[in-house]
């Protein structure tokens, strides 16, 4: 520690951290562009001038080490003067086109002009002028703002590990840019519009939509991912407005994913569901709620006095609230039914499920010595997550990736592994029966079978020492992708048996709220019938809570199919389409994740409330007003609440703890079929859930699209070429998808993704025939 | 005139031999000798040799982008056979490269950015070459002029071969 | 003493003369009463009356949407929306000004960066239901093309006091 004084106050400052560092510790407020704490020093704003003592210049505060004794003196004429001037430079070639800038009112050009600036320019010259660019559907630019900070350059060379963006240029002809026309194509891209300092960098689907004083913020948690990321939720007039981060240095720091930024764009979509509705004699007719929920819960007393309560279920949405989830599984059980399930891309329910969670807290992810991926693309499943790992890895952690496809990680892996379905089972077998040689334990039969006594390789026998090396260090992450794998079980095991071995932590990912699903759910996921279940055979009843079976559930079209024989199909949802509308009898409108309180789990296992931000659109109500209301009309006991905080310290104090995880020992291989190319699974970023589905700007975005891709051998061998339609068939159904190639696929494999249009035909096949 | 969007053999031979100065995981640290070499291949940078040399090099594209428009010796648009390079930094500014330059506009019709019709001579104005002693000065290709006047501006590109 | 001067002064009623005389005075003095509608008093240039919404030569409406006026409304009587024209230009989409709240401060005027709100001179208007004293875009536009010279105008007298 090292004792300095700031403007005559004396505070103690770690010996080498930044001067400006220390004087924000100190509440000492220096002004600046180019620093920010999250990235690294550039120093060329050079706004934060400041005089130290015996220093025959003033000096840049972020990029001046504190030694013991240094004098500072932040506001002395010096210090004013040298700011001064550099606002003055900074301010000959901005434009001043303030009022019809969207960053006006939250500038920190615009603030610190009020403090630093002049009233008149001296520079009556004319200033320069610089295109703008093209950087994709989320970003919108006005290049002459900017003030060269290089934040977002940074931000994409050190955070987000892509860098798209550059200074190209020199002096006065220096611009932001991509190269040569790309666009910023980032899963983080929206973090440069928080970063930007000016109006350079701007939100495109907010643009010229309100200034920034006529919003309120609201605080709410993401509802898209296990992260649970901290949002602002900025509203106007009763209507969300835009999202923004909050900070959490816990859980997101201050960063945010695109999907989490941008999804609110659905939030008034067409199809949002806006009245209750029946369908009589095929002719959907709105009506008023208690209408509905009578008819509902008249409809369902009889299904359930007919058939039995088996012959009722609910599939919900892993989106939906901890209150929610709550009730709902309270309603099933309450009507004497266990048929619940938030798994619906999951294919394998052999065994016991294991909990969602990553296995150690989310900061601490980064401090793990090595990590093995099993069948996971942890960017664009978990984009926060992705991060911390890339953060990790610069600083040293090892990453392994035992994977089908060989995915663009935007941080080194120490080893890359890539094979086949069938083939990369044996290969994750050899390495638990490795490590349990050099560890001395046992493994059960069905292991070594799996292994079929195949010599491990070099980078096995690699992984293996270092897994064991690291023990409580090593970190097992399998991916949520993997949950469509039709050896999910398999994957579970094997991984959990190699963090039992090594001392590894083990993190088993899922989307959204699925934490608060599972500990929600318990014993009731191995009871009932499962989504297989549920799809495989109609039921009598069935409540789809925020469902679109076609995209969200792995089955796809043939989930469509099943729902349409069934007796009764009620949809408590934000959206309705055609598919929906055509399987379903009652549709209720479901308030959004902006328009209820609720709850979300995060993978850590944290807690998070929040409350509404605006009310709910049109009739729509929040869930859990409708399942309590509902709950009433079922005459079933328990479900008088008056407020949601009752519902959720019920919910709260039944959640399975996450330490009961139970994992398998024992599983069996299911033989994937030996014709055809070998499926592999993959949930594209933009395609996850209902909302973001339907999020303009993000359907214009790189990530949205959802390729069939092949080999290039074996496209060859198949004998079509990129981007030509090729007929694929499932048992007898067969449908046409356009490919494209890529090596970073293993031969005879293809890649289907899931929650895509036109893929939701192949349904959850394993492999697929190439019909002629 | 054909975009380049290759390197030949010997060229990424040559980049090998600079790369072997630098740390294996420090193959940007070739960029700026790669994009020299590539230009004394082609005469100048396309798009797609950055991208070429950025896919070599394992560096983002943007990355060699930011180091071939930072350099004025790097070209971005075909230039003539013969590039002559006139400082307009402050000494030569001073010491009259306004002159220069208007007097090689005189002599070759073009102005700084552009070529002569017959593919021969191009004309650019460059940042400080480090020459300031023998201001005002110009770059003929890779030869150094200094105290330039009118005459031996004429003698100079009376000089220049076809 | 006081008394007698009392008794004089009513004898021959002094005070009632002062009196008549006042009004006698009054009677042949020119008269400041204006006869309005017929007549009208002198109007500043700073009159703040009805508002106008304002134009360029070309036609395209000044407003910008930079929606200062909102903001600084004491009276909360303007209500804007804003979106990105079809032209790429940032634009009202909505600009309500409700007569019936606003107290003629002139601050909406002061703060508009584009002269494009601002007060006429005209004060003679009403409205049978509080509809009419709503005015949306288009009525204020079309104010502000009635208008025009008579605001130009004042804008210019106004202009040396700036």
């Amino acid at each position: 520690m090292a004792t300095i004084e700031i403007n005559g106050q004396t505070i103690e400052a770690e010996e080498g951290s930044m001067l400006i560092a220390a004087a924000d510790k100190a509440g000492i407020y220096i002004p600046r562009f180019c620093y920010h704490d999250k990235l690294s020093i550039a120093a060329n704003c050079r706004m934060c001038l400041v005089e130290v003592e015996k220093a025959p210049k003033p000096l840049p505060a972020c990029a001046t080490p504190v030694t013991d004794g240094m004098k500072v003196q932040t506001q002395s004429e010096l210090a004013r003067d040298a700011q001064k001037g550099t606002m003055e430079f900074l301010l000959i070639n901005h434009p001043l086109d303030c009022p019809i800038c969207d960053q006006g009112g939250e500038c920190e050009l615009q603030d610190l002009a009020v403090g630093y600036g002049r009233d008149a320019s001296q520079y009556n010259e004319g200033k320069r002028v610089v295109m703008d660019k093209n950087l994709g559907p989320l970003i919108s630019t006005d290049m002459t703002r900017c003030i060269q900070c290089t934040r977002c350059v940074r931000f994409g060379q050190e955070l987000a590990g892509i860098m798209e963006l550059g200074m190209a240029g020199r002096g006065e002809h220096s611009e932001i840019m991509t190269f040569m026309g790309h666009t910023v194509d980032s899963e983080l891209s929206g973090n440069v519009i928080d970063l930007c300092p000016v109006g350079a960098l701007t939100s495109k689907p907010f643009r010229f939509q309100c200034r920034s004083w006529e919003m309120q913020n609201h605080d709410g948690i993401a509802p898209h991912d296990t992260v649970g990321s901290n949002l602002e939720i900025q509203v106007m007039r009763d209507k969300v407005m835009r999202v923004l981060p909050a900070a959490n240095e816990a859980i997101n720091e201050v960063w945010l994913s695109d999907r989490d930024r941008f999804s609110y764009e659905s939030l008034d979509s067409d199809q949002r569901l806006t009245t209750p509705r029946l369908k009589i004699n095929g002719e959907w007719k709105s009506t008023d709620w208690q209408t509905a929920l009578e008819h509902v819960a008249a409809k369902l007393k009889v299904i359930n006095e007919e058939f039995g309560a088996d012959s009722t279920g609910a599939l919900v949405s892993p989106t939906a609230t901890l209150e929610e989830l709550n009730l709902l599984k309270k309603l099933m059980q309450g009507m004497g039914s266990s048929n619940i399930d938030y798994r619906l891309r999951q294919q394998d329910f052999r065994g016991n499920q294991p909990a969602p969670v990553l296995g150690s807290s989310i900061a601490d992810f980064e401090s793990a010595s090595t990590v093995l991926l099993v069948d996971s693309n942890i960017r664009k499943e978990q984009p926060i997550l992705g991060l911390r790992l890339r953060k990790a890895v610069l600083h040293g952690t090892q990453v392994h990736a035992l994977n089908h496809v060989d995915y663009d990680f935007a941080f080194r892996t120490a080893s890359t592994i890539c094979l086949a379905p069938d083939a990369m089972l044996s290969e994750l077998a050899i390495l638990t029966q490795l490590i349990a040689g050099r560890t001395g334990s046992s493994v059960p039969d069905a292991v070594s079978k799996l292994a079929n006594g195949t010599e491990a390789s070099v980078e096995i026998v690699a992984l293996a020492n270092e897994l064991i090396d690291a023990g409580e260090n090593g970190h097992v992450v399998l991916g949520a992708q993997a949950r469509m794998n039709p050896n999910y079980s398999v994957l579970t095991t094997l991984t959990s048996l190699i963090s039992t071995m090594t001392g590894a932590r083990l993190a088993n990912l899922a989307e959204a709220n699925s934490v608060a699903a599972w500990q929600v759910m318990g014993a009731a996921l191995d009871d009932g019938k499962n989504t297989a279940d549920m799809i495989a055979e109609p039921l009598k009843a069935c409540l789809l809570f925020n469902i679109d079976p076609r995209h969200d559930l792995l089955a796809g079209d043939h989930a469509l199919e099943t729902l349409s024989e069934t007796g009764m199909v009620v949809h408590i949802g934000n959206f309705h389409d055609e598919a929906l509308d055509d399987c379903c009898h009652v549709q209720l409108p479901l308030a959004a994740f902006s328009e209820t309180d609720g709850t979300h789990i995060n993978c850590e296992g944290t807690v998070q409330s929040w409350t509404a931000a605006v009310n709910p659109l049109g009739d729509s109500r929040p869930g859990w007003k409708i399942l309590r209301v509902l709950g009433n009309y079922l005459s079933l006991d328990g479900f008088d609440y008056n407020t949601i905080a009752e519902v959720r310290n019920e919910a709260v104090a039944a959640l399975q703890p996450i330490d009961a995880s139970r994992v398998n020992t024992e599983f069996t291989v299911d033989e994937l079929p030996d014709n055809g190319l070998k499926r592999i699974y993959d949930l594209p970023l933009y395609h996850s859930d209902a909302l973001v589905r339907r999020a303009s700007a993000l359907q214009g975005a790189a990530d949205s699209k959802a390729a069939v891709v092949l080999h290039p051998d074996t496209l060859q061998a198949i004998g079509a070429e990129e981007g030509s339609s090729v007929k694929f068939s499932v048992g007898e159904q067969s449908v046409e998808l356009t490919v494209s190639s890529s090596n970073i696929v293993p031969v005879q494999c293809v890649v289907i993704p899931s929650g895509v249009d036109g893929c939701s035909a192949i349904g959850a096949a394993a492999s697929v025939e190439v019909a002629n | 005139m054909s975009v380049p969007t290759t390197l030949s053999d010997a060229s990424l031979a040559e980049i090998d031999l600079e790369l072997a100065k630098y740390p294996a995981d420090r193959r940007q640290s070739a960029v700026m000798a790669a994009l020299r070499i590539a230009q004394d291949e082609h005469g100048w940078l396309s798009k797609e040799i950055m991208e070429r040399i950025a896919e070599y090099l394992d560096i983002p594209p943007i990355h060699v982008y930011e180091v071939a428009t930072f350099y004025s010796m790097y070209e971005h648009k075909p230039v003539g056979k013969h590039k002559i390079s006139v400082c307009t930094n402050v000494s030569c500014l001073l010491c009259g490269s306004g002159g220069v330059l208007d007097h090689l506009k005189d002599k070759l019709g073009i102005g700084p950015g552009e070529t002569t019709s017959d593919g021969r001579v191009t004309i650019k104005e460059v940042e400080c070459l480090g020459a300031c002693g023998g201001a005002p000065m110009m770059q003929v290709d890779k030869d150094y002029h200094e105290f330039l006047t009118a005459e031996k501006i004429d003698k100079i590109l009376e000089g220049l071969d076809g | 003493m006081k008394r007698a001067a009392h008794i004089v002064k009513s004898l021959f009623l002094q005070e009632l003369i002062k009196g008549l005389s006042v009004t006698g005075r009054h009677l042949f003095k020119k008269k400041i009463t204006v006869q309005y509608p017929d007549e009208k008093t002198p109007m500043s240039f700073r009159f703040r009356g009805l508002h106008a919404q304002r134009r360029y030569p070309n036609g395209e409406e000044r407003c910008i949407a930079c929606k200062l006026c909102e903001a600084v409304c004491p009276a909360l009587a303007i209500t804007i929306d804003s979106d990105v024209r079809d032209d790429g230009s940032r634009r009202t989409t909505r600009y309500d000004i409700d007569l019936s709240k606003c107290i003629f401060c002139g601050f909406c005027e002061e703060a508009c960066p584009v002269d494009a709100i601002v007060e006429t001179r005209i004060f003679e208007y009403h409205g049978e239901n509080r509809d009419d004293l709503y005015y949306t875009k288009d009525k204020l536009l079309a104010v502000g093309d009635k208008m025009e010279d008579s605001i130009a105008r004042d804008r210019k007298l106004d202009a040396p006091y700036r």
